[in-house]
């Protein structure tokens, strides 16, 4: 089975791609101009923003980019492409020939390209007696389209592939977590020799869904000896399945031209200057090699935050990791999403709790009771306000054993032993450091 | 001559403006309507002004109104146009040229007028020669397009009509400049000073397929500019601007069909109150209902030699050769500072002689004019001569952004040659 993905992600940039309107609009049709909305006179410029993402992406794919890129006029009628055409990257595209090394194998991405999203258009009313209203505040938003060879082989991979491709995208160009409810992207599969596209199929779940159906399809085609038609069909999200879509609407021929109004753009020194920021499961890699994480976890650790992973290295410098892994993939995650911010003291504070019980200056449970109160902002309620209860355990345990007393006024050694059962009495409510100290202190009276 | 006239004109007081303009109604004017010479823009009324049209404001002008047009600029003669035809001055039964035909009469009638006019294959040197009046097209990309209703994206050039060689430089002045809603406007360097002209290259095969009467006015301008204004005037070989004409419909045609796209009545202009038709139905008959013969016909052009298959063939070829013949007229601009032609190879025609003529006929009569249209290069149609009574016109072409050159030849050759006004009688 041979499954290619092409992939539409919306850019996350303020303005749309080829004028100053916000991309954030809530209100249908407020969010327009002259421009997104093709008036007659109107024409495009480009937002170099949405420019430098598309860079980036083709960059992190190790895509070929050329030196010089332009647009293109995808032409087809459609009430809600504005211009009836789509200003997108034929000749051209920002990246080509990329590789995304993805579960010990290579994805070969054919091409990275940008282009503008259409408006939308939403049907109302009662079945029978619908009728269509268009919401242009999405036409002209930036879309990054990402094109892979037909490397995938099964629909749970391509979710899986997706699902990765994703977590290095939102990393690498601050894509916002909703992202992913956006992400669109036309399937094609082919289980015998003929491909079929299922066009326009948005979320992951769907993906693979799409892709299952559809491989199902063909099988169950190819068994009964018959023909797979290549043919471009469509998901219904509803019903789950694939149906053939209207030969018409899908296999047009786009006629294809230069758009002349942009001009060229330079791009080989632009893509040259970016930086690129390591992408999560590039640094999950790098933990496996340098820490001997295993997989798993190394990517558990990326996909939960990259801050969370950047605490684990900053950690692992100063405490053994074995020390290092329990807290991290513990307690510091679970809390994880009730950190407020991660600043250098908020760091520095939970790297010093940890290397102390590292060092067997408190035990796990105190550890994990500071830990808490430091994240999660609260006070350290049963370690204060315990104290008394401390001091009253300690009390009725040498009422209890008033030999305890004469043993310590000949060797002191022996409050050892009261500190033991206090400590197993209270369940390790408190740290040992605090017990000794009010053991001694208990004892000391008593003497 | 005009489609549209500027409905404030009654209520104004003398002095208030310094000079008065009119645009061509494929410029965008707030207040008044903006359609192409098209029936499919019916009821548009442009929220902005076109960049040129706000500049010409800004400098103090007052804009009388709208000039008629062949439908989008598809046209040679002005006949394309959904609201009429101007006729020309000197002759009311000819043609003022197209497609800036409006703005070219309305310099020819109105004294002291300057036309904002648009061309894309010759659409201003044609009707300036036709109407006896000067009309400048700059360099590709030195007057901004905002609110040009484009016709072929690369090829489309803001420009000017006059009767005086000082406005036009002036004007030109007021509306070019970089102009961030216009990308292609951004590269131009500043219009300097240029040195006087000294030499002037004719192509050898000039006057090939020129009538008599236009070649004599040319013959006659030749000698004067080399006797009168002590110009070196040198033959030279243009081989490869016989391309030029198939390119520039190959070109002008796909760029077309594509601008063309958006109008079908669904967001400005013609339109339904309620649409119940499928909207491919819907668009289809909007658009055959209101489009016009020639708007349909580069349309279908245009479509054809973008499909797969012909791309190559047509539309990618034409882009070489587009490049071509820049090389050729940079060539020659190594060693001459202007080249010469006649502007176009007839006088204005009749309208009924137009009738007779066949399609090919009528596109074949701007290879003069296209060549340094499709290369981007700045031109001037001047008057050289008349010949029973009417004008004929001469183009002098410049390099890329030497617009200077073609300002001191109009100015040398306005004080050495004598414009005739038409005789206008109400
Ligand atoms: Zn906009």
């Amino acid at each position: 089975m041979r499954i290619g993905l092409e992939v539409h992600v919306q850019l996350p940039t303020r303005s749309k791609l080829f004028c100053s309107c916000p991309t954030s609009a809530q209100e249908p049709n407020t969010a327009v101009c002259p421009t997104c909305l093709g008036m007659p006179g109107s024409r495009p410029s480009m937002n170099r923003a949405a420019m430098e993402m598309g860079l980036m992406l083709a960059k992190m794919l190790g895509c070929r980019i050329p030196e010089r890129t332009w647009f293109s006029r995808k032409t087809y009628f459609y009430p809600d492409l504005a211009k009836h055409f789509q200003i997108t990257q034929y000749d051209t595209p920002v990246g080509e020939h990329g590789v995304y090394k993805f579960q010990g194998k290579d994805i070969r991405i054919r091409r990275v390209h940008l282009e503008e999203d259409p408006g939308k258009i939403k049907r109302v009313g009662r079945a029978g007696e619908e009728s269509s209203l268009i919401d242009y505040n999405r036409s002209g938003i930036p879309l990054v389209e990402i094109v892979t060879e037909p490397d995938i082989s099964s629909p749970a991979e391509a979710r899986q592939f997706l699902s990765d491709l994703l977590t290095e995208i939102r990393h690498v160009i601050d894509l916002p977590e909703d992202g992913e409810r956006s992400v669109r992207a036309d399937c094609n599969i082919s289980v015998g020799h003929e491909r079929v596209e299922v066009k326009n199929v948005t979320g992951l779940k769907n993906v693979e869904r799409a892709l299952t159906f559809e491989a199902v399809r063909q099988t169950k085609l190819l068994r009964a000896g018959k023909k797979v038609e290549r043919e471009t069909r469509r998901f219904d999200e509803e019903r789950k399945v694939t149906l053939a879509a209207r030969k018409k609407e899908f296999e047009e021929d786009y006629g294809y031209i230069g758009e002349p109004d942009l001009g060229i753009f330079n791009i080989g020194d632009m893509a040259r200057a970016l930086a690129l920021k390591e992408t999560p499961l590039q640094t999950a890699e790098r933990f496996q090699r340098d820490y001997g994480l295993n997989p798993q976890m190394s990517r558990q650790l990326v996909q939960t935050s990259m801050d969370l992973a950047r605490l684990f290295e900053h950690m692992a410098e100063k405490v053994p990791v074995a020390d290092v892994l329990p807290w991290i993939t513990g307690t510091i995650s679970s809390l994880w999403s009730e950190l407020e911010s991660l600043d250098d003291e908020m760091r520095d504070a939970m790297t010093g709790l940890v290397a102390s019980c590292s060092r067997g200056e408190m035990n796990d449970q105190e550890c994990q009771m500071r830990l808490r109160a430091l994240i999660t902002g609260e006070e350290l309620t049963l370690l204060q306000s315990g104290a008394e209860e401390l001091e009253g355990t300690i009390e009725d345990y040498l009422d209890r054993n008033p030999a305890v007393m004469e043993d310590y006024r000949k060797n002191e050694k022996s409050a050892n032993r009261v500190i033991g059962e206090v400590m197993k009495a209270s369940g390790g409510k408190y740290s040992s450091s605090q017990v000794v100290e009010a053991v001694r202190k208990a004892m000391e009276s008593r003497r | 001559m005009f489609c549209a006239i500027n409905p404030d004109l009654d209520h104004l007081q003398d002095g208030q403006f310094d000079f008065h303009f009119s645009a061509k109604d494929n410029l965008t004017t707030v207040g008044l309507p903006t359609r192409a010479g098209s029936r499919i823009l019916e009821g548009y009324r442009p929220a902005f002004d076109a960049h040129a049209v706000e500049a010409m404001r800004q400098a103090g002008g007052l804009l009388l109104g709208k000039t008629n047009m062949d439908e989008f600029g598809f046209g040679t003669f002005s006949t394309n146009s959904a609201f009429g035809v101007p006729r020309n001055p000197f002759d009311l039964d000819r043609s003022c040229g197209g497609s800036s035909g409006g703005a070219a009469c309305a310099t020819a009638v109105l004294d002291g007028h300057v036309a904002l006019g648009v061309s894309t294959g010759g659409s201003i040197s044609c009707p300036a020669a036709f109407c006896g009046v000067m009309g400048l097209t700059p360099t590709y990309g030195r007057v901004s397009r905002h609110g040009l209703l484009d016709y072929g994206n690369s090829l489309d050039k803001v420009g000017l009509i006059s009767r005086r060689a000082a406005d036009l430089e002036m004007h030109l002045r007021n509306i070019a400049g970089p102009d961030p809603r216009d990308p292609t406007s951004c590269a131009q360097p500043p219009m300097g000073k240029s040195a006087p002209v000294r030499s002037i290259a004719v192509p050898k095969d000039a006057l090939e397929g020129v009538s008599d009467e236009v070649s004599r006015s040319f013959q006659d301008a030749l000698d004067r500019l080399r006797d009168d204004l002590g110009l070196k005037v040198e033959t030279v070989e243009t081989p490869s601007f016989r391309f030029a004409m198939p390119s520039y419909y190959v070109l002008g045609c796909s760029e077309a069909s594509t601008n063309l796209a958006r109008y079908c009545g669904l967001r400005y202009g013609v339109q339904s109150e309620e649409i119940t038709e499928h909207f491919d139905k819907y668009f289809s008959r909007i658009r055959s209902e209101n489009f016009g013969r020639e708007a349909k016909r580069r349309i279908l052009l245009g479509t054809f030699a973008r499909m797969v298959g012909f791309r190559d063939r047509y539309y990618m070829k034409a882009l070489q050769v587009r490049e071509l013949i820049i090389q050729e007229y940079q060539r020659v601009f190594q060693d001459h500072d202007l080249l010469l032609t006649p502007a176009m190879p007839f006088t204005a025609p009749r309208f009924d002689a137009i009738d007779d003529m066949d399609i090919l006929e009528v596109y074949k009569a701007d290879y003069l004019t296209i060549p340094p249209n499709i290369s981007g290069m700045p031109h001037l149609s001047m008057p050289c001569g008349y010949a029973q009574g009417m004008p004929v016109g001469m183009q002098f072409v410049a390099n890329h952004w030497q617009e200077g050159l073609l300002f001191d030849i109009a100015q040398r050759w306005e004080e050495a040659f004598r414009l005739r006004a038409p005789e206008v009688t109400a």
